[in-house]
Order: C-alpha cells, then sequence, then structure tokens
C-alpha cells in the first residue's frame, strides 16, 4: 500500500519540489504511523497536559510568592535566595537525604545482587522463590507497609517484643528515636530489592557459561570468578541500577511521610527533602518556595546523575566496545 | 464488510443513546435544581451524623442535591487550599478557628450578614460565640460548638491508687506535680503518671495565659516572652527527668501520629492526658474504662489559662453559586432541631439556647459529662485570644521538634527555647 504512493511519485521521473517531497514524504509517514499516533493521543495529552504543564507552571511559580489562597505575586530570585543562604531546615533536610542515598542505595544494591546471584540457578520451584522476594517490593511502597513498620519497630512493637524475649533487652522505640528511625527507613528500603534484584537476574543470564566453565579450569575459584567475571560483565546493569535506585532514594517521600506521620520527625531526623518540599507547600502554604525547592532538586539529581555517567567510564565495561 | 456494519451499528446506537439521555434528562426536571458542595473534617462518627443530616435535607428541599465531601485534619488544608487555588471551593466549607481570618482576609469567603434573621436565625445564638466568627466586623463563620482543653482521666484507676482530684477551678501546678511523686512508686512498670504535654500547643497556649500573656498579639506577633517558653520545657523537661512523664522514644509515638488511638492514655501508658472536651466521646470509646474530664491546673496565683473556643465554624465560599441555598443548608445545621437531633453535640455544644436545651435530655453520660465541664469552665475563663497570624500553623507544627530535641537530649532547654522562639519570629514575618 505505502509502495504504491512512491511508486506514482518515483515513476513519473518528473523533477519534484522539495515542498512537495516533504509533504509527500510527511503523508508517507501519517498514512504508515497514524494509527500509532492515534493510539497514543491519550498518552500525549497526559504528557502534555498533566506533566509538561505543570511543569512549566512551576517553574513560573518558582519565582514568586504563592500562598494558593491568592493569586502569585512576583518575587524574582526571592525563593531561591532563600534556599541558599538562609534555610537552615532545608540544610538539614538535605544531609538527612545524602545520609538515606548514601546508606540505602548501596545496601540496596548489594543484597539485590546477592539474591539474584542465590536465585540465579536453575533449582526447582526457583520461580515461585523469585516471585516471593520481589513480593515485598510490590507491597514495598504501599502505605499500609509503612504503617506496618511502624509497628514493628515502635516502642511497643515486635521487634522489642522479640528482643525482650530472645535476648532479655529493653529496645529503644526505633522509629521514634532520632538516632534510629532514619535506620528503620534505610532498612525498609533495602527491604524493596525486588525490582534491582530482577534486573540484575536479566543480566546474570547474559553472561557466557563458558567463561565460568574457562576459569574453573584455570583453577579460579568462586570469589574469584565473582570478581573477574561477573562483576566486569555485569557493570553496565549495575550502572543502570546505581543510576535509576540513586534517583529513586532521593525522590523518597512515601516511607517518610507515613512513618513520621508526616512530620519528618523524631527531631527531623527523617525530614527527606521531598517531604520538607510537601511540607512547605501543602501545610506551610508556600507554594513558590516549594516549586522553587522541586526545581533545585531536579538541579541536585541531575547533577549527580551526571556524575555517575561521567564516572561511568571507568568503570563500566561494555562487551560490544571491543576494548 | 464486517467493518462497515458495525460502524454504522455503532452510529445508530450513539444516536439512541444520545436521545436517550437528552430525554431522561427531561425526564427529572424538578429535581436537584441546585448542587451544593458541602465539607467537612472529622471521624467516622461525625461523618455519620452529618451525613444523616444531609440526608434530612434534601428529603425536606427535593430540589437541592448535595455533594458531602469529608478528609481528615491533616488532609483537609491540603486539599482545601488547592481547591480555593482552583477558585473550586465548595458551596459549604467547615472553618476552624486558626485559619478563619486567613480565608476570610483573602477574599475566599462570604459574609453572611445579609442571611442573619433570613435563612440563618440567630436570635437564640450567645453573642460571645457568635464574635468568634467575626472578622473585621463582618460575619464569615458561625460556630458549630463550643470547647475548652481539658485534662482526661480515669477516677477509678486513680481511686485505687488512693488519688482525688481536686476541685477542677482550684488545683494548681504544684498539686498536680505532688500527685505525681506521690504516685510514682506505686505505678507498674510502662505506666507514667502524665503524657508529656509539653508539645502541643493548647499546653503553651495556657501556660502563657496563665501568666496573664497570649500566644499571639492582635498584630500577628508573638504574645509572650522568652523566658516564659523556656520556664514551660523546662517544667516538663523535669517531669520527664522526674518520671512522671513517659521516656522520649515511648512519647514521641503519640507526638508522630497525632492520633487519638497513639495517645499515652490509649495506649495505656499515662493516669493523665489532653484532650479537648469535644474529644472525650471520641477518646471514651477507644477506653473502656469510664472517663473524666477536669480543668487544667493552674499556676501559682494565676490567671484563667483555658477558654471556650469555636470547636469549628460553618462558613460560605466567596464562589458559592447559589449564596441563598448555601444559608439555607448552614441554617438548618446550625439551628434545625431535627438537624441538632442527630448532630448533638459531637462538634462541640452548641451557642443555641433553645437547641441545647432541647438536646440536653437526648445526650449520653459522657456527652452529659462535657456540657457539666463547660459550665464549670464558663465561670473561670478568659478573653478569646485574637486569632492566630498566618503562619501560626507552622509555629504549632514546629513545636514539636523544638521539644524532641529537649526530650532527647539533642539541645538543652535553654539553647532548644531560645532557637524555637526566634525562628517563630522569623516564621511569622515571612511570606
Amino acid at each position: 500500500m505505502a509502495t504504491t504512493a512512491t511508486g506514482e511519485i518515483g515513476a513519473g521521473g518528473r523533477p519534484v519540489a522539495a515542498a512537495s517531497n516533504l509533504s509527500a514524504r510527511m503523508a508517507r509517514s501519517w498514512r504508515r504511523n497514524g494509527a500509532g499516533y492515534l493510539f497514543l493521543t491519550p498518552w500525549l495529552i497526559g504528557f502534555f497536559g498533566l506533566t509538561l504543564g505543570p511543569t512549566l507552571a512551576s517553574l513560573y511559580l518558582s519565582f514568586t510568592d504563592y500562598d494558593l489562597l491568592t493569586p502569585p505575586r512576583w518575587a524574582g530570585l526571592k525563593n531561591y535566595e532563600y534556599a541558599f543562604f538562609q534555610d537552615e531546615r532545608l540544610r538539614h533536610a538535605l544531609w538527612v537525604t545524602f545520609q538515606y542515598v548514601i546508606w540505602a542505595v548501596p545496601l540496596k544494591l548489594a543484597v539485590a545482587l546477592a539474591l539474584a546471584m542465590a536465585l540465579d540457578r536453575s533449582v526447582r520451584g526457583v520461580g515461585l522463590y523469585r516471585a516471593a522476594f520481589y513480593l515485598p517490593s510490590l507491597l514495598g511502597a504501599s502505605v499500609a507497609i509503612a504503617l506496618l513498620w511502624r509497628l514493628i519497630f515502635g516502642a511497643d512493637g515486635l521487634v522489642n517484643h522479640l528482643l525482650f524475649v530472645i535476648l532479655g533487652i529493653k529496645g529503644p522505640g526505633w522509629v521514634t528515636h532520632p538516632d534510629y528511625a532514619l535506620w528503620t527507613l534505610i532498612a525498609l528500603a533495602v527491604w524493596q530489592f525486588g525490582s534491582p534484584m530482577i534486573i540484575f537476574l536479566a543480566g546474570l543470564r547474559q553472561i557466557p557459561q563458558d567463561l565460568y566453565e574457562a576459569a574453573s579450569m584455570d583453577g579460579a575459584g568462586p570469589p574469584r570468578q565473582f570478581f573477574r567475571i561477573t562483576l566486569p560483565l555485569l557493570a553496565p546493569v549495575i550502572f543502570f541500577n546505581l543510576v535509576f535506585q540513586t534517583i529513586e532514594a532521593f525522590k523518597a517521600f512515601t516511607q517518610a511521610f507515613i512513618v513520621s506521620g508526616g512530620k519528618g520527625g523524631p527531631v527531623d531526623s527523617t525530614l527527606f527533602y521531598s517531604l520538607y518540599l510537601y511540607i512547605e507547600a501543602f501545610e506551610n502554604f508556600r507554594m513558590g518556595y516549594a516549586s522553587a525547592l522541586a526545581w533545585l532538586l531536579l538541579v541536585i539529581i541531575g547533577v549527580f546523575t551526571a556524575i555517575a555517567f561521567l564516572t561511568s567510564r571507568y568503570w563500566v565495561y561494555y562487551e560490544d566496545e571491543g576494548r | 464488510m464486517n467493518n462497515r456494519v458495525s460502524r454504522r451499528e455503532f452510529g445508530r446506537l450513539a444516536a439512541a443513546g444520545a436521545s436517550l439521555a437528552v430525554l431522561g434528562g427531561m425526564m427529572t426536571p424538578a429535581q436537584a435544581q441546585t448542587r451544593l458542595r458541602l465539607i467537612w473534617w472529622g471521624n467516622p462518627d461525625r461523618d455519620r451524623r452529618t451525613n444523616e443530616v444531609v440526608d434530612l435535607y434534601v428529603k425536606q428541599n427535593a430540589d437541592v442535591a448535595i455533594d458531602p465531601e469529608t478528609y481528615a485534619w491533616n488532609d483537609y488544608w491540603p486539599k482545601l487550599a488547592t481547591q480555593a487555588a482552583g477558585r473550586n471551593l465548595p458551596d459549604v466549607i467547615q472553618m476552624d478557628y486558626r485559619y478563619i481570618f486567613e480565608y476570610a482576609r483573602r477574599g475566599q469567603l462570604a459574609d453572611l450578614t445579609p442571611f442573619v434573621g433570613k435563612s440563618i436565625d440567630l436570635s437564640d445564638f450567645d453573642p460571645n460565640q457568635l464574635a468568634s466568627g467575626k472578622v473585621d466586623g463582618k460575619l464569615y463563620g458561625i460556630s458549630m460548638g463550643a470547647n475548652s482543653m481539658s485534662y482526661v482521666y480515669k477516677p477509678a484507676q486513680l481511686e485505687q491508687l488512693g488519688l482525688s482530684v481536686p476541685d477542677a477551678t482550684k488545683w494548681t501546678i504544684d498539686d498536680y506535680v505532688a500527685m505525681g511523686k506521690e504516685v510514682k512508686g506505686k505505678l507498674p512498670e510502662g505506666l507514667y503518671f502524665s503524657e508529656n504535654m509539653a508539645y502541643r500547643e493548647p499546653s503553651l497556649e495556657t501556660w502563657v495565659r496563665q501568666r496573664g500573656k497570649a500566644l499571639y498579639t492582635a498584630d500577628g506577633k508573638l504574645g509572650y516572652d522568652l523566658e516564659d517558653l523556656t520556664d514551660y520545657f523546662a517544667f516538663w523537661f523535669q517531669m520527664q527527668e522526674d518520671g512522671l512523664t513517659p521516656p522520649a522514644d515511648l512519647q514521641s509515638q503519640a507526638i508522630a501520629t497525632g492520633k487519638m488511638e497513639d495517645t499515652m492514655m490509649v495506649t495505656g501508658h499515662a493516669l493523665f492526658d489532653f484532650v479537648h472536651s469535644n474529644q472525650l466521646v471520641a477518646i471514651q470509646k477507644l477506653v473502656p474504662e469510664e472517663l473524666a474530664i477536669t480543668m487544667i491546673p493552674n499556676q501559682k496565683d494565676g490567671k484563667p489559662g483555658q477558654y471556650l473556643k469555636p470547636s469549628m465554624l460553618i462558613s460560605m465560599a466567596a464562589t458559592a453559586a447559589d449564596p441563598e441555598a448555601a444559608a439555607k443548608l448552614m441554617g438548618f445545621f446550625v439551628t434545625d432541631e431535627s438537624a441538632n437531633d442527630v448532630l448533638l453535640i459531637e462538634r462541640g455544644v452548641t451557642g443555641d439556647a433553645s437547641i441545647r436545651e432541647r438536646i440536653l435530655p437526648k445526650l449520653s453520660e459522657t456527652e452529659q459529662k462535657i456540657v457539666a465541664y463547660l459550665d464549670v469552665v464558663g465561670t473561670h475563663i478568659g478573653e478569646l485570644p485574637p486569632p492566630p497570624p498566618k503562619n501560626a500553623g507552622e509555629l504549632d507544627r514546629a513545636l514539636q521538634p523544638a521539644w524532641e530535641s529537649i526530650s532527647f537530649k539533642k539541645a538543652d532547654v535553654e539553647t532548644a527555647a531560645k532557637d524555637y522562639y526566634e525562628k517563630a519570629k522569623v516564621a511569622l514575618e515571612r511570606a
């Protein structure tokens, strides 16, 4: 069908003007892809109306004073100045978030990799195990689990009951003590290792088995095989997971919101960046300032992703690069 | 081929469907000419009562349809602010004393004065309660009931421990501490004399009012001195250090969620706890033993710290499409007998004298306690404080981390008090 259109123009042998050529090409591509775009419309409407529009609006709002009740007033760079030079609570929120990212991401990846390797074998029922280990990730981001976390790690919680029964220790309220609260959230994040685990599993499957056979012929034990074969060949997958999980960790919100009752407490010890942003926007009604915070977060995440990409050339090995 | 037929079929079906819809629209013309949206925050009990009143109203006014919306307190204000931003506020709004000035001064609420004496009859309404809904001389909200702060306890438990609560209007903080020290040795592990109320703004407010000051001045500045705050924190820190209140990490459980289920009273960790008087009904449902409430003990030679607060008000959005219909619904909530037979005093004790007389015998034992309590409090109260300024909510929430930095010994009392005080001043000036 599509070839007839081409055929007609080509067969005529006339010098075809560039414009009509273009329109013909567009018509052709529309015939070929039109239905596709048509099917995409819901998504496109969603993207332009619900994602791009509000994103640009928030850029504008970040330069205004906006309390939701009265129309926004232009404030120039005031919000950014406050964020950079005055806001101590923001600095604290950044520090909390960095701590979270620095601990939660590597630990989560390590656990995910360890389990992926454990599950990367053909034992009977391995599919069931994989599903079981993926389960926490399906549940993990939910409100119910965060609430459950409160109950498990609370002063009267399950952990303390176990500690008392087994070891006779009277534990503190883990989620309600400023020295431990962040760690319970890190533990919650690590527990949700499912999606990086699945990606690691796929990556492990890509590694040719003959490499391992050759290595063991040459007398390399499992640790050596791990460091010399598995890790280097898995590097692109590790890189992908690292970038992805770092971005996710910077954006962490639900867990802290639920576990701390939306307050980031105790003593602001779980005040994640996005939680602080939410509090400023919807509790303190500083939508303009919160918009500025959102754009700063975008820049921060961008910087960290860029660092990951720039350093990746030194440690990520792509098999097809033929280095 | 097949395709074509189905397309034609589709067209026919669509046309038929459209005409049906038009017909349907024409066939129910009399009903629901006016749609009103009603929004409130609350709890399941309040939702049930409010929905029942809505049904009553719709039954009597067939030309009105009401869309009710309800949220928990924490979700309510973000929701309402977002709707205000979208010029999409519900017509009738449950308002709080903390927010009524913000909403009214920013032109979000309608002045109710034109409806008073017409669709809203306030002839029997207590003028003091009415005053709480006035902003700059205009009426922007009508109190749906009054309440006051109180301490809640289990009388049988205290009796068993050999304690008796002194006259509510006379007891002092010294009595309170002495009582705690007396009983401390007799309490089983995990049970403490009192919840640590330092983080509660009403507790701080009572403290500074007893000293003749206020949280905020009428022009929106801090109404108390740093010294008052330092003394306040020092007092509650001493209570914690003396073992009269729970240790910080246990207490923080109640602070974090702010839910009644997690309070030290309900979780069985304290003999005394703080509630607003209208909450006695709700907390009684969570505790098997019988509860009672009493006034907050005063400082030595202190002034009255408490006041009668409108627990919530009913307001109309400035954007209401049909103000007359909205006002009529509001009047129904405030003064209709059948409506108040359902509402009773769940939102606080009504300011309408005849309604109050009418519902008094219908009240449960617990509810009657609240009315009796407010009668006592009514004789020992100070004036209604000026409404909280903009950003006051932020200071309320900031009190929690400030107190926790003391209770977890991350900062000493003086430093934490000074830090909070300075930040509070900055926050009040910030946009």
